[in-house]
C-alpha cells in the first residue's frame, strides 16, 4: 500500500452500484483507506468489471433483443457471455503487467465473462495498452470462444485479452473483488486516478 | 464439508458406482469429478470449472436483484426487459401446480432452451428435491443455475442431491439456519427462503428469514463450546456454523422466495436481511405482468426508500389471488418438503 502514500486522502472512488459484487468492491477500496461516493462521470478514471467491462465498450455482440445501452469510453467490441454459460464459468491464475509483485499470479475469477473481439481505437483515441492476456490452455474445456486449434497461433489475439487500459479507463473481464487480493483496486487507483488528479491539482 | 452423520446418509448413493454422483453429458471426460474446492489465492494453480468460486461468484452477481418465473420465451423476454437478474425457467409457476395437484417435474429441456436462446441473462431451472438425474440433464443442456426445489414434488424424502460434483451451480430453500447449512454443506452455493409457494401470502417467507437472521445472531455472540454444543442441536457442519458466526451471514448469497407478490413485499424481505427477490407466480398471475415486474426490480433497488416504493406501488393493476396458509391449503405445506 505504501505507492498509494498521502495523495490517497484526497482521493474519491464511487461504485455504480446497481447490482452485484458491490459491496466486495466497497470492502476492498476501504481497505485501500479511500473515501467513497457514487460518481460515474466518462470524463473520469472509470473501471469496469465484467459486465462493467460490457458498458465501458464502444460495442457489444451478442446484446439482449432490441439492443442494449452502453456507456463506451474504451474503443473496443466486446461480447457477453463469451465462453458460454454459468458451466463454463472458470478460475485461473493471470499474468499481469504492472501489478504490485507481478511475479505473484493474479487469481482471476471468469463468471459468464464477456470475451474482447477487436480493439478499434480512433486516431486520436489514447492508446490500448493490455495488461493482462490467459493463456489459451487455461480455458475451459467446452468454451467456444477461442477454437481449439488456434492453441498456439497469433499472440496477438484479442480473444485472449482479459485486462487493458485506455488512457484512464480500466477494463477486466474478471472479478478481482471476489478475492482477498486487492491488487487491482491499488493498481487503479496508482495507475488510473492518482496521476489524474496530480495533473489537476498541477499549477496551471 | 460433510459431518459424518451425511457422509453415512450419502453412502447409498456413493456405494453404486464410483464416481458417486456422475456428471451430465457437459463434462469431458477430463474433468475430475471430486469436489471442488472454495477459491483459494494460491500461486500457480491452473484454470479449473465448477469451483466453489465460481459457483456462488454467479449469486454475488444476482445480488440486489429479481429473478422471476416464466413459462415460455415471452414472458423471460418480458422479465428481462423489466430488469430481472435471471430468470427460471419452468413450465408451471407454483400457483398453477399448487390448483392443477399431481407430481411436478422437471420441465421440457426444449422449452427451457428456448427460454435460454429468448434472454441473454441467467438461466435458471428446477429439479425435484433428491433427483440428481434431472440435475445431470439440466446442466447437460447449459443451463447456469439450478434450484432443487421444494416446489416440485421430492423424488427422494431422505436425501438431496449432492451438488459438489457438479459444475452447475445449485440453489435451495431453507426454513432457518440448521436447513440453510445442511444444503450449504451438500454444496449449494446459493440460499433462499422457502417462504410458501404460489400463495401470495409473504408471512412463510417473513417467518424464515427472521429465524435464519435470529439464529445467526444467537450464533455470533456464542463462545466456542457454545457454537460446539450448537451444531450438534441443530445438525450442521461445525466449520460452517462458525464461518456463519464470524461473518454474521451466510456464507453464501441469500435470497427471499415464496409468497412475494407486492413491491412491498420484495422491500420488507430486503429489509429483513435478505441479498434479492425470488418471485414466482405473483407476476405473470398479475393484471399487469410487465409494470408489475418493473416495481418489484425498483422495490428492490429502493427497498429502504419509501417514498420512491410509494411512487412504484401506485397503480400497478391487481395482485395475484392470495391463499391463507392454514391446515386446509390446497396442495399443502410445500415448505415442509426437504429439511
Amino acid at each position: 500500500m505504501q505507492p498509494l502514500s498521502s495523495a490517497r486522502d484526497n482521493v474519491t472512488v464511487g461504485i455504480l452500484a446497481l447490482q452485484g459484487a458491490f459491496a466486495e468492491h466497497q470492502v476492498m477500496l476501504q481497505k485501500l483507506s479511500l473515501k467513497r461516493r457514487v460518481v460515474i462521470v466518462l470524463a473520469k478514471p472509470v473501471w469496469g468489471t465484467c459486465a462493467g467491462a460490457i458498458l465501458l465498450a464502444q460495442a457489444v455482440k451478442g446484446a439482449k433483443k432490441g439492443g442494449q445501452e452502453l456507456l463506451g469510453g474504451v474503443s473496443i467490441t466486446i461480447e457477453r457471455n463469451g465462453f458460454g454459460s454459468q458451466v463454463e464459468s472458470f478460475e485461473a491464475p493471470l499474468e499481469v503487467e504492472g501489478l504490485r509483485e507481478s511475479n505473484r499470479p493474479f487469481h482471476g475469477i471468469f463468471i459468464r465473462a464477456p470475451v474482447v473481439l477487436s480493439l478499434e481505437p480512433g486516431p486520436t483515441d489514447p492508446p490500448i495498452q493490455i495488461i493482462s492476456r490467459i493463456s489459451t490452455s487455461l480455458l475451459p474445456p467446452g468454451q467456444t470462444a477461442v477454437p481449439d486449434d488456434e492453441d498456439d497461433t497469433d499472440p496477438r489475439d484479442p480473444r485472449t485479452i482479459v485486462a487493458l487500459r485506455q488512457g484512464m479507463h480500466l477494463l477486466t473481464t474478471f472479478h478481482p473483488e471476489l478475492t482477498k487480493d486487492d491488487r487491482f483496486h491499488e493498481y487503479f487507483v496508482r495507475e488510473c486516478v492518482l496521476p489524474t488528479l496530480s495533473r489537476a491539482s498541477s499549477p496551471a | 464439508m460433510t459431518t459424518p452423520a451425511q457422509s453415512q446418509s450419502q453412502t447409498p448413493v456413493s456405494g453404486i458406482a464410483t464416481p458417486p454422483v456422475p456428471h451430465g453429458v457437459g463434462n469431458p471426460s477430463g474433468t475430475p469429478v471430486v469436489a471442488p474446492t472454495r477459491t483459494k489465492d494460491k500461486d500457480g494453480a491452473s484454470g479449473s470449472v465448477g469451483t466453489f468460486g465460481v459457483k456462488s461468484g454467479l449469486a454475488q452477481m444476482l445480488k440486489g436483484g429479481v429473478i422471476m418465473d416464466v413459462v415460455n420465451a415471452e414472458q423471460a423476454r418480458i422479465a428481462e426487459e423489466a430488469g430481472a437478474c435471471a430468470v427460471m425457467a419452468l413450465e408451471r409457476v407454483p400457483a398453477d401446480i399448487r390448483a392443477n395437484g399431481g407430481v411436478a417435474r422437471m420441465s421440457d429441456p426444449k422449452m427451457i432452451k428456448e427460454i435460454v436462446d429468448a434472454v441473454t441473462i441467467p438461466v435458471m431451472a428446477k429439479v425435484r428435491i433428491g433427483h440428481f438425474v434431472e440435475a445431470q440433464i439440466l446442466q447437460a443442456i447449459g443451463i447456469d443455475y439450478i434450484d432443487e426445489s421444494e416446489v416440485l414434488t421430492p423424488a427422494d424424502d431422505e436425501h438431496h442431491i449432492n451438488k459438489h460434483p457438479f459444475k452447475v451451480p445449485f440453489v435451495c430453500g431453507a426454513r432457518n439456519l440448521g436447513e440453510a447449512l445442511r444444503r450449504i454443506s451438500e454444496g449449494a452455493a446459493f440460499i433462499r427462503t422457502k417462504g410458501e409457494a404460489g400463495t401470495g401470502n409473504v408471512v412463510e417467507a417473513v417467518r424464515h428469514q427472521r429465524a435464519v437472521m435470529s439464529e445467526i445472531r444467537k450464533a455470533s455472540v456464542m463462545s466456542e463450546e457454545e457454537l460446539y454444543a450448537y451444531a450438534k442441536h441443530t445438525q450442521v457442519p461445525y466449520h460452517l456454523l462458525k464461518e456463519t458466526a464470524r461473518l454474521k451471514h451466510l456464507p453464501v448469497v441469500n435470497f427471499a422466495a415464496g409468497g412475494i407478490a407486492t413491491p412491498a413485499d420484495a422491500a420488507l424481505m430486503m429489509q429483513l436481511g435478505c441479498d434479492g427477490v425470488f418471485v414466482g407466480s405473483g407476476i405473470f398471475h398479475s393484471g399487469d405482468p410487465a409494470k408489475r415486474a418493473r416495481a418489484i426490480v425498483q422495490a428492490v433497488t429502493h427497498y429502504n426508500n419509501p417514498k420512491i416504493l410509494a411512487e412504484i406501488s401506485e397503480d400497478l393493476g391487481e395482485a395475484m389471488v392470495g391463499l391463507t396458509i392454514d391446515d386446509n391449503l390446497k396442495g399443502g405445506k410445500l415448505a415442509n418438503r426437504g429439511s
